[in-house]
């Protein structure tokens, strides 16, 4: 690989620093690195949910907002090393997405101050631009909690105080640094029950662990794009189809399921299969594999064919994507949903909505816009500013609808010059109850505080399936099965959705309430959750029960008491 | 000089005041299945909520015939009146404050004709307070002046069960940009200036009732008080009932008129109230 060889001048580069100073061509080589390996290791941190339930992908959260930062410094020239971090940290805070990301971005934020507008980076601003990091980090969070991305960034601040009075070598300093983050990663449990209960470490501090060793790794000389820990369990694989357009060359989408004669040697696994194709993933569950790619039309056979050197196949499950876009696209062409026009002087409301029945529900209350975003896709900074933007307001009222997208809201909302109001709505039923005292002529801060009222008036109820195995606030769960959420706790596993829905509804004491709406996932028919609704209601006569399609990803069900 | 109170029968000014303070009362007209109804006549508005949902034709109001208001006025002029003040529903929401303007024509500027901006008690309260000073023997313009005084102190608010009925009259354009109640909602409506706006929904009545005393208790001192239902009779005297120790007399309880009620539809709580 032509790169090696550069890595290998990157080490002499950094060994000499006396000669070759570190300035602001050489921290952009280093986000690069620390991007590249936390794009290798992004499916690893998204499978370090607390919850076995597919949302918060903090890898992929951290990636595009890192992706975002890099793209701002990716053509610029710049060698003064304070104005490219400066420009990093725009990059960073624009595309940042879910809490994760905007922590990152007020880590990056934190150095970049301290750099000020230095030409060069020595161990004392180094140090300096860490602790600031940490600093504006902490800040940037209302109540912070520890065994998190936040204890992390701390540790490596520590360490890096240490650090500079034991070596002057780079190298060295930023191996303590890694090593301190590592650890620190390990500990998260000890500091975050709810961690050590689902046994996992911290992902938004995994994710920065990631970034600082990928800068190592670069200036060792050690390749970055391929990891041997890319193996995730079957169920954490996220094989939905989520392709906005194709692109030359992911004609079929492939996934086979095998069992392997022999130990698989993963390296020469991805290499044969990176000949053929891309989107390349693979899953392991119990000695069984699953292989996801994307390959072009007259590739199609090709990865099975090549499977089947490897083992046994189970299964092949084989799609035409060029077919199913345009039949994505014929189905969303056909409805328009229309929004309520906002007048000048009026406020308006713009809604994440993680469905498009749900984003039905929420233009019938009046919602001026929708972001796209919820569960799985948490929108940017900068897609929310570009919201902000694009309606023809000055006072607009932003429901996330989500609680890990309302860090990446409030700091659009620092950006924005307009008056903007967050709701810190976690869930879709409490955005919805807050849209309902929504007056599009009213006194701004009466309708903010009404509006954050109404957050109480409602309780939120989850259904979904397990993506592993876990035991946590008490409840045994086994992967596939369904689970039930109340308020974001888990409240109970069950065999099968029916079972679900019902044990659910019984253990949040649904006869307390008087109307129960419940919005349907993409993941089930309108059949099917009308057949479970009329269950409901012979159990339960004296509610009033509603059922509405949602829409939404990965949820059978979201289900609003009120 | 002596003045006389009309109005019509949407102020839904109960028979025992508009009897103790000789308040004249126009019916106006309800339309069911093809047949026509004086408001409060054959069809009691008990009977004609019950009916309302599962009318398949929507019941439709008219205005009551010009004669209707000449009769009356001709009839308080011959027996010794000098002045008629004739205050009526909000011209905006309906043709008898035009109706009334037209037939006043041919009495010689003896009669005032006054648009409310307002319905049910909203009309109602500015007929009995323009009738207790009539009685008192106050002049025509000093009365003209009061109305016009209550007029800026009067609040209507309600909570409907349903927007399907407002937005089927088709009278309220934000109610018929609704995209039909894709969620239950039940809007709250304020009457402004002879104009209905939205102030919100809420999705359960509980919730509902405890909006609607919170939208009261906000508008801080009054001093008069109906509540207005559609046919909710329970929930309005407990509405009544919690609020008693809030307003100095006891309010007035009333299921509002089927003019009304046709749409607005069955179920839904409000209030009018006078401020201090």
């Amino acid at each position: 690989m032509s790169s090696e060889s550069q890595n290998k001048g990157q080490v002499e580069l950094f060994k000499h620093s006396s000669d070759h100073p570190i300035d602001g061509m050489a921290l952009k080589k280093l986000a690069s690195a620390g991007l590249k390996w936390l794009k290798t290791n992004q499916e690893v941190v998204n499978s370090l949910n607390v919850f076995p339930v597919p949302d918060g992908d903090t890898g992929t959260n951290m990636v595009l907002t890192m992706q975002s930062a890099f793209d701002e410094i990716a053509d610029s020239p710049e060698e003064n090393i304070g104005k490219m971090a400066q420009k990093l940290s725009h990059g960073a805070l624009m595309g940042a997405r879910g809490n994760s990301g905007v922590i990152l971005s007020q880590i990056l934020r934190g150095f970049a101050r301290a750099l000020d507008d230095n030409e060069t980076l020595d161990i004392p601003t180094l140090v300096k631009g860490l602790i600031e990091a940490k600093e504006t980090a902490y800040k940037g969070v209302v109540r912070p909690v520890e065994g998190t991305i936040l204890t992390v960034a701390k540790d490596i601040a520590i360490a890096a105080e240490f650090a500079q009075f034991n070596t002057d070598d780079p190298i060295l300093f930023l191996q303590k640094i890694v090593e301190a983050a590592d650890q620190s990663v390990q500990k998260t449990p000890d500091l975050l029950p709810v961690l050590k209960e689902a046994g996992v470490v911290d992902s938004g501090g995994k994710g920065l662990f990631y970034l600082f060793e990928g800068m190592l790794k670069y200036i060792k000389g050690e390749p970055l794009d391929t990891s041997s820990t890319i193996i995730q369990p079957i169920s954490a694989l996220n094989l939905e189809n989520t392709l906005e357009s194709i692109e030359p060359g992911q004609d079929f989408e492939v996934v086979v399921d095998f069992s392997p004669n022999k130990k698989l040697n993963l390296e020469k696994f991805y290499s044969d299969l990176e000949q053929m194709g891309t989107s390349i993933q693979v899953g392991e569950g119990d000695g069984m594999y699953r292989m996801h790619i994307h390959v072009p039309t007259e590739k199609r056979y090709e990865p099975i064919d090549y499977t089947m050197t490897l083992g046994t196949i189970k299964q092949v499950h084989l799609e035409n994507l060029v077919d199913q876009m345009s039949e994505l696209q014929k189905s969303r062409n056909q409805e328009k949903i229309v929004f309520t026009p906002v007048e000048p002087g009026q406020i308006a409301v713009i809604a994440v909505s993680p469905g498009k029945g749900l984003t039905r529900v929420f233009a019938s209350l009046g919602v001026t816009a929708i972001v796209a975003g919820g569960q799985t896709m948490n929108p940017s900074t900068k897609e929310i500013i570009a919201a902000f933007d694009n309606l023809p307001a000055n006072k607009i009222i932003i429901l996330p609808n989500n609680k890990n997208i309302i860090m990446a809201a409030e700091a659009a909302k620092d950006v924005t010059v307009k008056t903007v109001a967050v709701i810190p709505s976690k869930t879709v039923p409490e955005g919805l109850s807050a849209m309902l005292r929504y007056v599009p002529d009213g006194d701004f801060t009466t309708i903010v505080k009404d509006m954050n009222d109404a957050l109480d008036d409602v309780e939120t109820g989850e259904i979904t399936t397990a993506t592993r195995d876990v035991e946590i606030d008490g409840v045994q769960v086994k992967r596939g099965e369904i689970i039930a959420l109340l308020n974001g706790k888990l409240l109970l596993s069950a065999k099968s959705l029916e079972d679900g829905c019902l044990k659910f509804l019984e253990k949040a004491k649904v006869e307390e309430f008087e109307l129960i709406t419940l919005f349907y996932g993409e993941n089930i028919k309108k059949s099917e959750a009308n057949r479970i609704v009329d269950l409901i209601r012979n159990k339960y006569p004296n509610l009033d029960i509603e059922v509405q399609e949602g829409g939404q990803p990965h949820y059978q069900f979201i289900i609003s008491l009120e | 000089m002596k003045t006389a109170i009309v109005t019509d029968s949407t102020s839904d000014i109960p028979e025992n005041i508009a009897e103790k303070y000789n308040i004249s009362i126009i019916p106006a007209i309800l339309v069911v299945n093809g047949k026509s109804y004086k408001d409060g006549e054959g069809i009691t508005r008990k009977q004609f909520y019950e009916e309302l949902p599962h009318l398949t034709i929507p019941p439709t109001t008219a205005t009551p015939p010009l004669n209707a208001f000449q009769d009356v006025y001709e009839t308080l002029l011959s027996s010794g009146y000098t002045n008629i003040i004739s205050v009526h529903v909000a011209k905006s929401l309906s043709g008898i404050y035009n109706t009334a303007l037209l037939a006043a024509r041919t009495f010689n500027n003896k009669i005032h004709v006054i648009d409310s901006e307002q319905i049910s008690l909203g009309l109602g309260f500015q007929a009995i307070i323009a009738a207790e000073q009539a009685i008192q023997g106050i002049q025509v313009n000093p009365i003209l002046d009061k109305i016009s005084t209550i007029q800026s102190k009067i609040r209507v608010f309600a909570m409907l069960d349903t927007v399907d009925y407002l937005r089927r009259s088709g009278r309220v354009s934000w109610a018929k940009a609704r995209i039909s109640s894709l969620l239950r909602i039940k809007p709250f409506i304020e009457l402004r200036k002879g104009f209905v706006y939205n102030v919100g929904q809420v999705r359960t009545r509980r919730k509902g009732i405890i909006r609607l005393k919170s939208m009261l208790d906000k508008l801080g001192a009054i001093e008069r008080l109906a509540v207005l239902h559609s046919n909710a009779e329970s929930d309005a005297l407990g509405f009544a009932s919690d609020l008693v120790n809030t307003v100095s007399s006891h309010p007035i309880i009333v299921n509002v008129t089927t003019i009304l009620g046709t749409h607005v539809g069955p179920n839904g709580l409000g209030f009018a109230t006078v401020l201090a």
